[in-house]
């Protein structure tokens, strides 16, 4: 069974459609990346299944139950859905290590001894535990989105989404981000991922769509889609990005 | 050394200056993180109700408000306050919508980011504004709360209007029965002096141990 899906997913601001019916799912322990132009619609897409914004039309469902109707708690849900940002968006009053805390303690009730074991694994697997008790402001931009992650996986969440969390990086910070999350694609977590790194989409995604216009144009393995795709605006999308490789 | 026989009149007189500002700073702390999240999160409704409060507050002199309540209170309620009642309520309500500008500005200096981060986590509203909004507001707010505290403890001199007997009324009363104005009045002045410099060095230290990195405030004021 998938962990999220969506069926005909629309969103519009005012007279304006963002997303013009999506039909997407993603499985347990599966890596799934998106990519497209800018505007497509990727960032709200990833918005409305991390159940951060209501759709205007469709459904998403969560582990088959139909999230906004069956009468959950969308708070329960989102604490099994990780989010990392685009903006590494840490509490700038709280240190790395209470930052990864904080949902354990306000939201999934473990207490103070266990939050902290939990925190500093989740630290560690993003290769920060030395940078515990620094604050946002002490970190490089890198360092703070490698904070957001372990954030987010300390929830030991069904599926993380990642909404380009390297388009506010340079090359080098870009790397270390890169790097961690291949680790967490290897270790079997659950991924979505909005990103334009070609080179980890190859290595680690089961399947790559393509996003133009509020609509998912097609999908595929990596192969495949970034060989051969078959639209033309895929087509012209790829020869731009990968530059004539 | 005359004043020496008055001081125990000025030490109580201090003493009053300093409940009423404590009173009055407390009650207008929480008047204003109130107001501040009514106007920040509220409806039209509410708003405009903190609106109104805040712009008669802010734009009419104290010794007016202390009038207003002290002698217009009893005659539309028939129930008679005490100056003490009616100072206290008028400074808490006059701080009140001074603080609640404060607040507001470092309520939405938290930026949407965060919020969205804590929704992320499955946070609820209650314990955003708990663990996230409000820790780092009250640490923002520390240098225009500061000012407010300068402001206000100066202000209590103003309750000489509806007779309570705090330092400058004190002193006006020395002083009458003294024929020594200059001596009397100096004396208060530097009275204030040296109480709210010392304030102030206590707020500086408050604010060094609380500061987090990257909260710092370009004190706007201070």
């Amino acid at each position: 069974m998938s962990v999220l899906k969506c069926r005909d997913l629309r969103k519009s601001y005012g007279d304006l459609q963002v997303l013009r019916g999506i039909d997407f799912e993603i499985e347990k322990g599966e890596t799934k990346v998106i990519i497209g132009p800018s505007g497509s619609g990727k960032s709200t897409f990833l918005r409305l299944m991390g159940l951060l914004e209501p759709p205007t039309g469709g459904k998403i469902f969560f582990e088959g139950r139909d999230v906004y109707t069956s009468g959950l708690d969308l708070n329960i849900i989102r604490a099994k859905i990780g989010f990392v940002f685009q903006e590494p968006s840490l509490f700038r009053h709280l240190t790395a290590l209470d930052n990864v805390k904080i949902g354990l303690k306000c939201v999934l009730k473990v207490n103070n001894d266990e939050a902290t074991e939990r925190a500093m694994e989740a630290l560690k697997a993003v290769r920060m535990e030395e940078w515990a008790n620094y604050y946002p402001a002490q970190l490089s931009g890198g360092q703070q989105q490698r904070v957001g992650i372990a954030r987010a996986l300390a929830m030991d969440p069904d599926v993380i989404l990642f909404d380009e969390p390297t388009a506010s990086l340079d090359i080098e910070l870009t790397w270390e981000v890169i790097d961690v999350m291949r680790d967490l694609a290897k270790r079997g977590i659950t991924m979505l991922v909005v990103t334009h790194e070609i080179a980890f989409a190859k290595e680690v995604a089961d399947e790559i769509s393509f996003m133009d216009g509020g609509k998912i144009l097609e999908s595929g393995p990596p192969d495949q889609l970034l060989r051969s795709p078959k639209t033309p605006r895929a087509r012209r999308f790829l020869t731009r990005l990968l530059g004539g490789i | 050394m005359f004043l020496l026989d008055y001081s125990y009149l000025i030490v109580q007189g201090f003493e009053m200056t300093l409940v009423m500002t404590f009173l009055g700073l407390g009650g207008g702390l929480v008047l204003g993180v109130l107001s501040a999240l009514g106007d920040v999160y509220g409806g039209r409704a509410l708003r405009a109700l903190i609106g109104a409060y805040v712009e008669f507050f802010r734009g009419s002199p104290l010794i007016v408000q202390l009038l207003l309540f002290y002698f217009s209170v009893p005659t539309v309620t028939g129930v008679r306050w005490d100056a003490f009642t009616a100072g206290t309520v008028t400074l808490m309500l006059n701080s009140g919508a001074y603080q609640k500008g404060y607040f507001k500005g470092a309520i939405e200096a938290v930026f949407k980011d965060q919020l969205l981060a804590a929704k992320s986590l499955g946070m609820t509203f209650w314990q955003t504004l708990r663990h996230v909004v409000l820790p780092q507001a009250f640490r923002v707010v520390i240098p225009s709360w500061t000012n407010e505290y300068v402001s206000l403890g100066l202000s209590t001199s103003a309750l000489i209007v509806i007779g309570l007997r705090e330092l400058t009324t004190v002193s006006k009363s020395i002083a009458a029965q003294t024929f020594k104005p200059l001596q009397v009045y100096l004396l208060t002045g530097l009275i204030y002096l040296i109480w709210i410099s010392a304030s102030l060095k206590a707020l500086d230290h408050v604010y060094s141990r609380v500061r987090i990195p990257g909260l710092e405030v370009s004190a706007e004021a201070s």
